[in-house]
């Protein structure tokens, strides 16, 4: 195939994919999908592969192709032009059982030549906790409706028995029904669009040109797999729910053009949700891997084929049915996702060619609070707070982390503005901004984390519950790189202001600060809380994780991050080392004394052995 | 002639990992480093400023190098819990 055509059908993939996300996003109603973009879309072969991976969370890309080869076993003979098959039994191919897969063959002129599939994660799914999060479920027959495959429109006719059976077993199922309408809309949109393309091109051609771009990619990430030395790179996730302690420990093996990521040694499953089953991990570093080792490959087939995974059976990173399952993608996935961050990087950081595109852990621990009760227009609203997207960012090779600067897992996640919170649900916002000192220290600083703290306003039945399913409140979960330390790990907290009325204490219903707050603060991490009259939610995402020594850190960056509000005089001294005057600017002398003085400190230790 | 393995290590042409910063050797390539190099271990509570205030037990481990106190690696973990070893084959 001559190269411009071959350009072309490629790039017309790319487009087929952003227009279904366009679509997608035009038609549902919620603001996970919408503000938090908890979504994806991608095309795959007729054989269900990989073959052009979309944005949105990039853990999805493969399980989406295992969703379709479920869907070719279990309807093989019976999939048919028009058909949409609908999948979220996490132990068959989703992340979890409110990431609903909604996957749909591409006929033309009657021969399957393709998949579309996508996800969103839907309103609810009738697990035992509004929104899916299901903290107290302790398998997964408690957190809501799981289908293996069932098939949701029949050659382009509405199964309207199954779509009613589904819309009975979930809350608001108006906003659960638009946004499986969107995912349908979507895959219509994909469909057509590549009916035009291989219309256009024929499709001996176009079959021609994908088959091309898979071994393409898997050609050159190969080559790159061969410019890296070989070696073996390790790391290490601690989570901590209620009062158990959860490790997932990673061993990546590169040897020539091949790499494995080996699980071995991870804790056994949980009794909690956090678990992830064993495509999910799969999926969980692709999610880093796709972005740091193939930013200029197209994500497909070919760049998964060099790769095999060691995921023991029974742990936390490939549990076994009936474990619960339905925090997987705020638990064992993110650590997944962490733990292969550095690993990969730390691969990079051994090459001259790819040193700069290491960095530190992003936004290690999703901060995610689930609202759901009546608002304040008499509705029912449930939904994330979609802050948890807004995460901060890690140092890099050549830069600091942006401050509450998204994830690597989904390159387009964004948080939506306080005034849309606040439409949609009965709160207010105390404050939402950066957090001094939390971006983990070193040469290039973590970008700082997000903080923040509502009060209910204007409820109807005087507040509204949320779900807390954080993990990283005990331990940092953005590791650093190259000695960059830790971002700080986060924090929520349930300020008591109702006690403090009772008790005659004044209330500031305006505080600015957690210390300005008069009412008890109670730490949480995990379980339903209730947001009533005056009490407040506080919560503090972790900081992004830091590259390289503090010491090397330029004075004068400190100098303006105590400015700008994003580290403090006493870290910048203690830490950095730097010093500054009366009117915040370096005091070179007192620096130099400083930093002198904690490298004596430093070679005063002893030896590690 | 060195080789970089890291953001802070390379191998010498002596086959010895060392500082990328002052050469300072460290061991064998190919074998753990650490355990040569200045350590401290301390609470990640008390690492960085208020934020980090709420980490319990765990704890921050850092690797200086006892040629010129450069940061070389640093680690959380739980008390007794092994290094993370890296191995880069030169």
């Amino acid at each position: 195939m001559d190269p411009i055509t071959f350009s072309i059908i490629r790039h017309r993939l790319y487009r087929v994919i952003d227009e279904a996300v366009i679509t997608l996003k035009h038609v549902s109603g919620s603001a996970i999908t919408n503000e938090g973009h908890d979504l994806m879309v991608s095309l795959y072969r007729a054989d269900g592969s990989l073959l052009m991976g979309g944005v949105g969370f990039l853990h999805h890309l493969t399980s989406a192709a295992e969703a379709c080869k479920a869907i070719i076993r279990r309807f093989e003979g019976r999939i048919n032009p028009g058909d949409v098959f609908l999948t979220n039994c996490p132990y068959t191919a989703a992340l979890h059982t409110s990431d609903v897969y909604l996957v749909s063959p591409i006929h033309y002129e009657g021969e399957l030549v393709a998949w579309s599939a996508c996800f969103v994660h839907v309103y609810d799914i009738g697990a035992m906790v509004p929104g899916g999060f299901s903290p107290d479920s302790r398998d997964i027959f408690t957190e809501g409706f799981s289908s293996p495959g069932l098939k949701l429109v029949d050659r382009g006719e509405m199964n309207a028995d199954i779509m009613d059976t589904l819309l009975n077993m979930v809350r608001a199922p108006e906003m659960v029904a638009l946004d499986l309408s969107s995912m349908i809309a979507a895959n219509n949109v994909a469909r057509e669009r590549m009916v035009a393309l291989v219309d256009k091109y024929d499709p001996k051609r176009v079959d021609q040109a994908c088959q091309m771009l898979v071994d393409q990619s898997e050609q050159n990430f190969r080559d790159r797999l061969r410019e890296l030395p070989d070696g073996r790179w390790e790391s290490r996730q601690y989570f901590d729910i209620e009062k158990e302690t959860y490790r997932v420990l990673l061993a990546m093996t590169k040897k020539s053009d091949t790499l494995t990521f080996d699980f071995t040694g991870s804790s056994p499953q949980s009794k909690y949700g956090i678990n992830c089953a064993y495509w999910a991990a799969w999926g969980g570093f692709f999610a880093p891997l796709f972005p740091l080792l193939c930013y200029d490959i197209t994500w497909n087939d070919g760049v998964l084929r060099p790769i095999s995974m060691i995921a023991p059976e029974g742990t936390i990173v490939n549990c076994t049915r009936p474990a619960p399952i339905s925090l997987a993608t705020v638990g064992a996935i993110q650590s997944v996702n962490n733990a292969a961050c550095i690993c990969i990087s730390k691969m990079l950081s051994a090459s001259e060619k790819y040193a700069k595109e290491a960095t530190a852990v992003w936004h290690g621990s999703h901060f995610a609070i689930f609202m759901f009760g009546q608002n304040q227009k008499g509705q029912e609203a449930i939904g994330i707070m979609t802050e948890t997207f807004g995460g901060a960012g890690g140092g890099r090779s050549f830069a600091d982390g942006v401050d509450v600067g998204g994830e690597i897992p989904n390159p387009i996640g964004r948080m939506a503005n306080v005034e849309t919170t606040e439409s949609h649900f009965p709160v207010r916002y105390l404050f939402r901004r950066a957090t001094r000192d939390s971006g983990g220290p070193g040469k290039y600083r973590g970008g700082t984390a997000l903080e923040y703290a509502i009060q209910q306003h204007d409820s109807p039945d005087g507040g509204i519950n949320y779900v807390v399913s954080g993990k990283g409140t005990k331990f940092s979960m953005s590791d650093g790189l190259g000695g960059g330390f830790p971002g700080a790990p986060c924090n929520f907290r349930w300020v008591h202001n109702n006690e403090a009325v009772e008790a005659g204490k004044n209330v500031n219903p305006f505080a600015m600060s957690p210390e300005q707050m008069t009412g008890e603060q109670e730490s949480i991490s995990w379980g339903v809380f209730p947001l009533m009259d005056q009490d407040v939610l506080y919560v503090r995402s972790d900081g992004g994780g830091g590259y390289g020594d503090p010491l090397m850190r330029e004075p004068e960056k400190i100098a303006r991050d105590v400015r700008e509000g994003n580290v403090s005089q006493g870290v910048g001294r203690e830490v950095y080392g730097v010093v500054l005057d009366a009117e915040g600017g370096v005091d070179a002398a007192a620096s130099t004394a400083a930093r002198d003085a904690i490298r004596v400190g430093r070679l005063s230790q002893e030896a590690a052995e | 002639m060195s080789t970089r393995i890291s953001a802070s290590l390379v191998v010498n042409e002596n086959a010895e990992i060392a500082c990328m910063a002052c050469g300072h050797a460290l061991g064998p390539s190919g074998e753990s480093w650490k355990e040569a190099a200045c350590f401290s271990e301390t609470t990640l509570k008390g690492a960085g400023g208020k934020p980090y205030s709420n980490a319990a037990n765990v704890l921050l481990r850092r690797f200086y190098c006892p040629g010129c106190a450069a940061l070389l690696d640093s680690e959380t973990a739980l008390a007794g819990d092994p290094f993370l070893n890296d191995v880069v084959q030169i």
